[in-house]
């Protein structure tokens, strides 16, 4: 109960202290956002008083008192640069984020864990090679060029799956291809090597003694030790999934969280800016308890070192 | 370099694939209900509301109607009354009256009145932050905007059906900037009573031939035909408007027939050249862009003080050259501040000849070593790729004549606030008139001090400035348009504080569902739904 209560006063110190920063941040760089808001048309008086009715001209800690005062209550203004406010957009945009980031999950981690363990039992053989080369290229093609294959591929040729947008289920099919395939040659290239390390134990050849076979000591035996670092890397792509993914929702049309990212730092849209960021950072916070928590189910043995 | 390799792999997959296929085969086209026109638009809109945007121009152009309208004619434009029956205009130039339809009702039923229109004039100063430019014109304007009076002195409603409108000063203009999408006239009585129009659908009650249906921020919107239009009934009945934020993914929709429009200036000229030219060509449409790209000084500069180093400057950008190196042919050389197709345009004003060698000479004469001038040229990152390489090719000939255009890319935020600050040395500004009228660019950029200082031009020549922010007082057509040739002439010739470069054709191209499509008159990526037909 302690750890826990401890875990999260840490958890909210650093969503303060990212809110904090981030609104320094926004505030020294150079730009001013009511310009930006008002296009080619603006002429200095009209963005001063636009600044004025904003409140962009009072002092800084006063700006910052009344915006955490609004974050607590979930305010977090109204998008310059979309016009509404910033908890509306951010409550549409997240079911999307938060189907695509599930479809990109399991996509990566039933593909990436099924080839890293095929990948481990037929160590060093054809199988293994040609596993471990498709998920390097997994991790080295960019994200925007497996869109645009699958796109050309299923949806401009075959036509049996959407270009882009969230009608229905099948939208988000090549999207969480695109998004997932570089999370899945991470967990495929971790799940063999960790698996390969487990094997070397002594309690493996134990396994052995005892007339296990090579599938049964690999499943019962070694899986379940090396899955550990594993399952804090899912956790962690877990929590960065959740966060937008910027390029996949652009190429796909999805107005998810990352779309809403890009256009606040593109737009120097300070409300959305402080939005998204504050909701990431609490995804990547979440993320890390949850990686707590499933190392704890996992292993019993580490509860102290938590 | 991730947007080039993007454009290169979009252009070489669809030319591989011979581009055109027939996009009624798809299973995107075969379901399409009738009268629907499915379009496409990269960024979604701000609002609907057009006291807050000088861009979103899209939707109040279809659901509200104007006093009157710009509309193509050939490759001019002409004012047609929309709203507005007939008009007179007083001796003095300064009062107008006006007679509106009387049958004219809005979408939710109430009958549209003068009243309605001197509510929306009214609204402009007193709810709006964008445009407040036309409306402050009107006598008591300045009073109603700053709270000091409670309704437009100057404009007068006698009947349900007559106003009249009196100016502080006389603008020959005025008609012309009552057809911009700003002018657009709301229901009183609805908008008054409204919550968050410009935000919701509901709320937003106009006259014109379409109503919004819904509006999914960031993802589509959604106009259905308003059965109590008073004119004839459109092809479209429903028009849906996707945000698809990836040129590319909006490339392969249209291939694919799941969009029925697509604005060919969205896309690369890479994509347009090898996808749309050849297997598209009969369904490709046109609009000169009225306006222009220029080259503007800020006259603050040590270098930029000197008129020979501007001249010299004017004489070794070769437009020509962009025309055909960046265009391919579709855009036009610019002479002046006037774009061709705007009243008053100049069609002698003879523009500097491209001409290095003088432009070298110039420079020495003037006691400058080659090399020895320097620069910082501000580009907006998002500018579009044409008006990047314009800047690419203008800093390769100036190079040519020992000038040093160091090209520096800010995003759009600090880019602006640079250009206000007047911290730009140089850049490409890019013009599109709101109205067939040459006040709009002329005072817009030489207008006074703090115009001019806020395009970061610090053109120094105040009596030229002071003319011509009192040329839309000249009464006399003939007088005025000479007026605004000679001080365009003084600008752009004599002080060469501004060098016209190019204006655009704007593309577009239209799917098998469509039969044909007019753009606006300006080239404006908006366009009016009734000028789509459905085949």
């Amino acid at each position: 109960m302690k750890q826990i209560v401890q875990r999260l006063l840490q958890a909210v110190l650093v969503l303060f202290g990212v809110a904090l920063l981030l609104f320094i941040m926004v505030r020294v760089i150079p730009g001013n956002p009511v310009a930006m808001m008002m296009g080619d048309h603006a002429d200095p008086a009209a963005i001063e008083r636009i600044s004025h009715e904003l409140g962009l001209d009072r002092p800084i800690h006063e700006q910052f008192f009344i915006y955490l005062r609004n974050v607590l209550r979930l305010d977090f203004g109204t998008s310059i640069t979309l016009g509404r406010p910033v908890a509306d957009l951010m409550t549409a945009a997240f079911p999307n984020t938060l189907k695509l980031a599930v479809c990109a999950a399991v996509f990566a981690w039933v593909t990436g864990i099924f080839c890293g363990i095929i990948s481990a039992a037929y160590s060093n053989s054809f199988i293994d090679h040609l596993f471990m080369g498709i998920s390097l290229l997994g991790l080295s093609m960019p994200v925007f060029l497996i869109a645009m294959v699958l796109q050309y591929v299923f949806a401009y040729h075959l036509h049996i799956l959407p270009i882009s947008g969230t009608d229905s289920w099948k939208s988000f099919i090549l999207p969480a291809i695109a998004l997932g395939w570089n999370c899945a040659g991470s967990v495929a290239r971790l799940m063999r090597s960790s698996l390969l390390e487990v094997m070397e134990e002594d309690y493996i050849d134990t396994a052995y003694a005892k007339g296990r076979s090579h599938a049964g000591v690999l499943i019962f035996h070694a899986l379940r030790n090396a899955f550990l670092p594993v399952v804090t890397m899912m956790a962690v792509q877990f929590s960065a999934l959740i966060s937008g993914a910027v390029i996949t929702e652009t190429v796909f049309s999805i107005n998810g969280i990352g779309r809403l990212a890009a256009a606040a730092i593109n737009g120097r849209d300070i409300p959305l800016l402080q939005g998204t960021v504050l909701f990431s950072t609490l995804a990547a916070v979440l993320g890390n308890l949850l990686a707590d928590w499933l190392y704890l189910l996992l292993d019993p043995r580490i509860t102290e070192a938590i | 370099m991730k947007k080039k390799m993007i454009t290169v792999l979009a252009a070489v997959l669809l030319a591989g694939c011979g581009g055109k296929k027939e996009q009624g085969t798809s299973a995107a086209q075969s379901s399409v209900e009738s009268g629907l026109l499915r379009g496409a638009v990269l960024c979604d809109i701000t609002t609907m509301d057009v006291a807050e945007t000088t861009d979103d121009y899209l939707i109040p152009m279809n659901i509200f109607e104007r006093l009157f309208e710009t509309r193509p004619d050939g490759e001019e434009s002409k004012i047609e009354n929309s709203l507005c029956k007939s008009y007179t205009v007083s001796e003095d130039g300064k009062t107008y009256d006006f007679e509106i339809l009387g049958d004219v009702v809005f979408s939710n039923g109430n009958p549209l009145t003068a009243s309605d229109v001197k509510y929306s004039f009214e609204r402009l100063l007193t709810k709006g932050r964008q445009n407040t430019d036309i409306p402050l014109e009107v006598v008591g304007g300045e009073d109603l905007m700053n709270g000091k009076a409670e309704s437009l002195a100057g404009f007068e409603v006698k009947d349900d059906t007559h106003f009249s409108v009196t100016l502080t000063a006389p603008n020959a203009g005025f008609i012309a900037e009552l057809s911009s999408p700003c002018m657009s006239i709301v229901d009183e009585e609805s908008t008054k009573n409204a919550g968050g129009f410009g935000k919701n659908p509901a709320e937003m009650i106009g006259s014109g031939p379409y109503t919004v249906k819904e509006w999914v921020s960031n993802d589509h919107y959604t106009l259905e035909y308003n059965p109590r239009y008073h004119g004839a009934e459109p092809s479209v009945k429903k028009v849906i408007m996707k945000v698809i934020p990836d040129a590319g993914t909006m490339n392969l929709m249209f291939q694919n027939g799941e969009i029925d429009l697509i604005d060919l200036g969205s896309l690369d000229s890479a994509v347009v050249e090898s996808a749309y030219r050849t297997a598209w060509k009969d369904h490709i449409v046109s609009r000169p862009k009225v306006g222009l790209y220029f080259l503007a000084f800020n006259e603050n500069n040590s270098y930029f003080k000197d008129v020979k180093v501007r001249q010299a400057i004017a004489r070794a950008i070769n437009v020509d050259d962009m025309i055909t190196g960046i265009y391919n042919g579709d855009a036009k050389r610019e002479n002046g501040i006037i774009p061709s197709g705007v009243l008053g345009y100049n069609k002698d004003l003879e523009p500097f000849a491209y001409d290095p060698s003088a432009a070298k000479k110039m420079l020495e004469e003037a006691g400058y070593k080659d090399g020895e001038i320097q620069f910082e040229f501000s580009m907006d990152s998002t500018m579009s790729s044409s008006q990047q390489l314009i800047y690419q090719s203008i800093a390769r000939d100036l190079a040519a004549v020992g000038i040093k255009a160091d090209i520096q890319t800010y995003d759009h935020t600090t880019w602006i606030d640079r250009r206000l600050g007047g911290k730009t040395d140089c850049y490409v500004g890019k013009w599109i008139m709101d109205y067939n009228d040459p006040a709009n660019i002329m005072i817009t950029f030489f207008g006074g001090e703090s115009k001019a200082n806020s395009r970061a031009l610090n053109y120094p020549n105040i009596e030229i400035m002071d003319r011509v922010a009192k040329a839309p007082a000249i009464l006399d057509e003939g007088q005025r348009i000479a007026e605004y040739q000679a001080l365009e002439k003084q600008i752009v010739k004599e002080d060469a504080a501004w060098v016209p470069l190019v204006s655009e054709l704007h593309l577009y191209c239209f799917g098998n569902r469509v039969k044909s499509f007019t753009p606006q008159w300006a080239g404006f990526g908006d366009f009016y739904v009734t000028d789509v037909v459905l085949g």
